[in-house]
């Protein structure tokens, strides 16, 4: 009995060429090894969580009593990416050998980030639209992006490519929340003395970020 | 900031005139008597006429007196039919900042329960940009029937009657009784939409529905998580909610009677989770108080004497 053969298995139908010459395909210019290893990483995306849920929290709180009806509404999608955005950062936890019920499990950086973030949910009158979003959109997401930003820098490219593709989309729509709130901002902040009440709320917060060291707790003075 | 809070620190900008709820939740609490509905709207008539003044509502007011409310509430919105228009602005107008306070409430339940499981704060969370789309939608079908916002008077009883500070009542009251009122009443307005060709209006609400029917489902689903394995609890869970239909039936304005102002969406709310005991109690419960025959008669003597009154004045 005759073997089979299959199309491009006989001596006279094989390539001549050298492997991956014809398509040039480029070499893979990655390095492995990063500033964080597995546990690093998962403190942080725990750090990362916490920070998420409380800025949902807060919001979804602040809607009531903020009395400008398209800034409610303007608050929902955003309040719903943040939940998001701590979701997935949830989900990577078990991947990291948190356990797998490690889903909800969120970590202030330190005590002072936790005193901060309630500081960030202490406006409450229905007059303190502005020092309600300064808080979150001035100082708060914006630091988030940049904490998010290095840590898709400075972490492995390839062993930890989950938490920067986590971090890549949450840094986009983070983003676009953060112009938005500046828009509202630009928007409620006509005058001088309004002006003037988001400078002060948007440098006492971060003056308070910096003292705890941002959302990780380990942040040196002036890199919050 | 602080957990709960009162239906009177709901924020609002200028353009909103707060109404007292006492108008709108004194239907639930009536007797099927004419001499009694009448008594009770003429005491409330000075608050009500307060409410009104400066809104669109002002000029009705002016018209048939405190019975407008009863007239507005009781009778089913028909095309061609006198006032037709007037009555779908102010039913517009009625969802729009009751989506509002739909909105807020969401927002609330994640402030107020910081230790609710994960998934809880996640449909919370969902509800909320829901129910801002929401409220930008009706403000817009607001426009398109040619209202705005701010034109009727407010009433925050919807916040006030279903917030409660534990979570198993406010899903509860909130999910399964608020939305559930909203999933009757958008039922009834695509059936309006369809009746006068309106497909901008139908499309709209359409989706909306299939938001709050997930909304109810979440209620369906959160009373029963929170009260696994306390039967107390999910009895007081159930109370509450029968508590609350009562009050969002509007002494049978939302019934399962033929000729009811707002049909209860019984197909809606067994896909939401309603069980046939629920909706059987549902359907007892928005039969009770006064019958449209009482309201109707009570409006007739309410408008009577406030044509009275008025001519009384004016010689």
């Amino acid at each position: 009995m005759s073997e089979r053969l299959y199309p491009g298995s006989n001596q006279d139908e094989r390539t001549t060429f050298a492997p991956y010459s014809a398509f040039d395909i480029p070499a893979d210019l990655r390095e492995l090894h990063g500033r964080y290893d597995v546990e690093a990483t998962a403190r942080r995306v725990r750090n990362f969580r916490y920070a998420e849920e409380w800025m949902m929290m807060i919001m979804g709180g602040w809607v009531a009593t903020i009395p400008e009806v398209p800034v409610k509404t303007g608050l929902g999608k955003v309040i719903w990416e943040t939940a998001k955005a701590a979701d997935e950062f949830g989900k990577r936890l078990p991947e990291l050998r948190c356990g797998r019920k490690a889903l909800s499990q969120s970590e202030a950086g330190n005590d002072g980030f936790a005193s901060f973030i309630q500081e960030v949910s202490a406006p409450e009158r229905p007059d303190q639209t502005i020092e309600k979003l300064a808080g979150v959109f001035d100082v708060l997401k914006p630091h988030l992006v940049e904490l998010y930003e290095r840590h898709m820098r400075e972490t492995d490219p390839i062993s930890d490519a989950p938490t920067i593709d986590i971090l890549e989309d949450i840094v986009r729509k983070t983003r676009r929340h953060i112009a938005w709130g500046h828009e509202v901002l630009e928007r409620l902040c006509e005058t001088e003395a309004t002006q003037q009440r988001r400078r002060e709320r948007a440098q006492h917060m971060r003056n308070a970020l910096i003292a705890c060291g941002g959302a990780t707790g380990d942040l040196a003075p002036g890199q919050a | 900031m602080r957990r709960f809070i009162e239906h009177t620190e709901l924020a609002r900008d200028s353009r909103f005139i707060r109404q007292d709820t006492a108008a709108s939740t004194a239907l639930a609490n009536l007797p099927d008597d004419v001499d009694a509905v009448v008594s009770a709207f003429e005491k409330l008539a000075p608050m009500i006429e307060e409410a009104v003044r400066g809104t669109a509502a002002e000029e009705l007011f002016e018209t048939y007196g405190p019975a407008f409310s009863l007239v507005t509430l009781q009778e089913p919105i028909r095309p061609g039919e006198d006032g037709t228009d007037s009555r779908m602005r102010q039913r517009m107008h009625g969802i729009f900042v009751g989506e509002v306070q739909a909105l807020e409430g969401a927002g609330r339940s994640l402030w107020d329960f910081p230790d609710a499981p994960w998934e809880f704060k996640m449909n919370m969370a969902r509800q909320c940009w829901d129910e801002a789309r929401h409220v930008q939608i009706y403000e817009k079908l607001l426009d398109h029937v040619g209202g705005e916002p701010g034109m009727y008077p407010e009433s925050t009883f919807l916040f006030e009657c279903a917030c409660s500070d534990d979570p198993a009542l406010r899903v509860a009251g909130v999910n399964r009784g608020l939305e559930g009122l909203a999933c009757d009443v958008f039922r009834d307005v695509m059936k309006y939409a369809a009746e006068i060709g309106d497909d901008k209006m139908y499309q709209a609400v359409d989706y909306v529905l299939a938001d709050e029917l997930t909304h109810v489902r979440f209620g369906s689903d959160w009373v029963k998580e929170f009260t696994k394995d306390d039967p107390d609890r999910y009895k007081r869970a159930q109370d509450f909610r029968r508590q609350v239909d009562k009050q969002f039936s509007f002494g049978g304005a939302r019934s399962d009677n033929d000729d009811a102002a707002i049909p209860i969406a019984m197909e809606v709310r067994r896909e939401a989770g309603f069980t046939e005991e629920e909706l059987d109690d549902l359907k007892q419960l928005s039969s009770g108080g006064p019958t449209k025959q009482t309201l109707r008669e009570a409006a007739r003597i309410l408008h009577e004497r406030h044509k009275a009154k008025g001519a009384g004045a004016a010689a």
